[in-house]
């Protein structure tokens, strides 16, 4: 089933007095239960299509279609709750509250969608300990190394029952040790619950993993091989 | 849990939230303080001036306070009297002959207005008699009748002398004045001065400039003594139009924080005046009410007046305006200073919320991707200044409300300054008060100042693009 579509999506930066085009001429369609690696080199438009698959950069011309949702034409509010309900995020520098424990991190996602606290509560401990770390709900982010706050952040992702996770760069500030960990709960919750996982890497031990790799450079899609 | 996060973030910069709570702490406890301060002034004024001065309401013949002459006594007396007796809200009654006359004493002498009171029922309107410095209120049978005069009206008559006697001198403190101090002053024993400028002239050539300036006011004080039972001779209008001399000997000496008020009323028994004026005994020229308590007295007016219409009625916003103006204006003024006091602390405020939000860019850039809405972030950054605030106005409140409740038992001793204070009506201990209403108009302009405080960072937040946001170093 497929989940996200873009067609002829394009985003041109006319902020300095060089004319940018970031991502050029974009057509690409996910499906449910994808594992895709999207590489290229610095300044190819990784980061920007990522944004703009979710909803955080808006393309200068095409579309993005999210489920039956064509997400250009939601404003305001109505994309910031679109982006709640469907999209898990999950960045390079973790990104979690520091002052809210692991639990709390979290949890916090889902009160935001109006879950009860019950129903709060037994996701969170499921999650944390599905990635291990049923052990350290109570730690705030300042206690965990950076690979623990990076499966923090997954948790957090996927607490909102989203529909695929984009991640930027997950793996850049984690030493090897703390990658392969990561990438071994991503792959298992991708084969046991059909996740759908996009990274932006140039991490070759997460591209080894991906069962799809699309490359961009200067913007557009050099290559997109799905492997078996 | 917005709440919760609003909280936590506050303590996430221990040392920037102290400074801007003790800033907040220092700011309200010094515009309380001063706002309780003013407000104790007025209403010590109030109370004093209507209890001591001019009573709640007073009732005159409608000719009398335009020209204020002998033959313009209330009109109906008994009337009167028997529909103030029953008139509700009235806690007493006191009814006056008042005259303006010169007084003579065997030094000197000066204008008084002489007022002829029942002793028994000027003491259930007027807590004058509380306020003798030395003697009694009128309660005597001698030879002479009596007089209560005022200590001002007494030093111009020369009845407060000063002088060092042996047993005034052997009791000084022995801790706080040494024995050679005692000395100096021994060489005044035996003098006595009429006049307060001699005795401290006296002083200053017998002490050191040091020891001058630290203690002459205490020992002028202390080695001053009235002349009770002194003669003095008041010459008193009579119904004939003829001036008569009459001589009193001086029973007892009252000191008020209003000098002008201790300067020119003496008080003396009915009886007296009745017997040498030719004022029969249903001629009065105010009666003095009292109610039981300021606002009813108004109510209590308005009444009475439907009942009384042959004589004038004035209530006390009325026989003294400043007062019922000092007390509205003092409001103003009150919100006003915290107002201002506010601004000020507002600007610490914004400060630090600015900061607060330019160090969390990217983790608001986060909250804004993962799906925060505009609305839930304003409100978290609107709660963290509005929790940093009242942190800080709730302490500075309660802080402030124990020194007003402490001061205001032990009261704040400015007497360094009374004769400047005495001279306006107003006491140098000042007893300062916060009424529920301001402390509560206080509060509500705390909350106000931390919302107001938090707009411009929260829209500084708004206006964050989450993409650009989380890739901020």
């Amino acid at each position: 089933m497929k989940v996200i579509e873009i067609k002829n999506v394009e985003k041109i930066y006319n902020d300095s007095e060089v004319k940018v085009i970031a991502v050029n001429g974009v057509d690409l369609s996910f499906e449910e239960g994808e594992f895709t690696a999207i590489v290229g080199p610095s300044g190819s438009g990784k980061t920007t299509l990522l944004n703009i698959l979710g909803g955080l950069d808006r393309p200068t011309s095409g579309e993005i279609i999210i489920g039956d949702t064509n997400i250009g034409k939601l404003k305001g509010s109505k994309l910031i709750d679109f982006r709640l309900r469907n999209i898990g995020f999950v960045f390079q520098a973790y990104n979690l509250i520091p002052v809210l424990t692991a639990h709390e991190n979290v949890e916090f996602i889902m009160q935001m969608q109006g879950i009860s606290k019950k129903e709060r509560d037994k996701r969170t401990e499921e999650l944390l300990k599905e990635v291990g770390l049923g052990d350290r709900m109570d730690s705030r982010p300042s206690k965990l190394s950076g690979g623990q706050q990076q499966r923090v952040a997954v948790a957090r992702a996927l607490a909102s029952k989203p529909k695929f996770v984009l991640a930027d760069e997950p793996t850049a500030n984690l030493d090897s040790k703390s990658t392969e960990n990561l990438l071994e709960i991503m792959e298992k919750l991708n084969y046991e619950e059909n996740i759908t996982f996009i990274f932006s890497t140039h991490d070759s031990r997460v591209v080894k993993k991906a069962r799809r790799v699309i490359t961009l450079e200067d913007g557009k899609v050099i290559s997109d091989n799905k492997l078996s | 849990m917005i709440w919760s996060i609003a909280w936590k973030n506050i303590w996430r910069n221990k040392i920037r939230s102290f400074v801007v709570i003790a800033a907040l702490i220092i700011g309200i406890f010094g515009a309380v303080m001063l706002v309780g301060i003013m407000e104790g002034w007025v209403a010590q004024r109030t109370h004093d001036s209507i209890y001591k001065e001019i009573s709640h309401i007073q009732v005159h013949h409608p000719e009398y306070l335009n020209n204020e002459e002998l033959k313009y006594t209330v009109n109906n007396y008994h009337d009167i009297i028997s529909t103030i007796a029953n008139q509700p809200g009235v806690i007493a009654w006191s009814a006056r002959t008042k005259m303006f006359c010169m007084a003579q004493s065997d030094w000197s002498s000066t204008g008084l207005i002489v007022k002829g009171v029942d002793p028994e029922k000027e003491k259930m309107v007027s807590e004058l008699y509380q306020s003798l410095e030395e003697g009694d209120f009128l309660a005597e049978t001698q030879r002479l009748p009596s007089i209560v005069l005022g200590e001002d009206a007494a030093k111009t008559l020369k009845l407060v002398n000063w002088e060092v006697t042996g047993e005034k001198l052997d009791s000084l403190d022995n801790t706080k004045f040494s024995r050679s101090f005692k000395q100096k002053l021994n060489d005044l024993k035996g003098k006595r001065f009429r006049v307060e400028k001699e005795f401290k002239d006296s002083l200053e050539a017998n002490l050191s400039d040091k020891e001058y300036r630290k203690y002459s006011g205490y020992l002028a004080k202390y080695f001053s003594f009235y002349r009770l039972r002194s003669k003095i001779t008041i010459t008193l209008p009579d119904t004939s139009g003829q001036f008569i001399y009459c001589t009193f000997r001086v029973k007892g000496i009252f000191k008020t924080s209003n000098s002008m008020f201790d300067a020119l009323n003496a008080f003396v028994d009915i009886n007296v005046i009745k017997k040498n004026s030719g004022l029969s005994s249903d001629d009065y020229h105010e009666i003095a009410i009292l109610c039981t308590d300021n606002e009813t007295a108004l109510t209590v007016n308005d009444e009475l007046k439907q009942k009384i219409a042959d004589n004038d009625l004035m209530s006390w916003k009325k026989i003294s305006p400043e007062l019922a103006m000092y007390s509205d204006f003092m409001k103003i003024m009150d919100y006003i200073y915290v107002a201002i006091f506010l601004l000020a602390l507002s600007f610490g405020i914004i400060n630090t919320m600015l900061m607060a939000v330019l160090e969390r860019t990217k983790e608001l850039g986060m909250l804004m991707a993962i799906g925060m809405n505009k609305l839930k972030l304003f409100k978290m950054i609107m709660l963290e200044s509005v929790l940093l605030t009242f942190t800080g106005g709730i302490i500075g409140m309660i802080i402030s409300s124990l020194s007003i409740h402490y001061f205001g038992k032990t009261g704040i001793n400015l007497s360094m300054w009374a004769e400047g204070f005495e001279a306006m009506g107003y006491a140098s201990i000042i007893y300062p008060s916060l009424s529920w209403d301001l402390f509560i108009g206080i509060i509500i302009l705390v909350i106000i100042t931390g919302i107001l405080s938090a707009i411009w960072p929260a829209r500084k937040a708004l206006k964050l693009n989450p993409s650009e946001a989380i890739r901020n170093e």
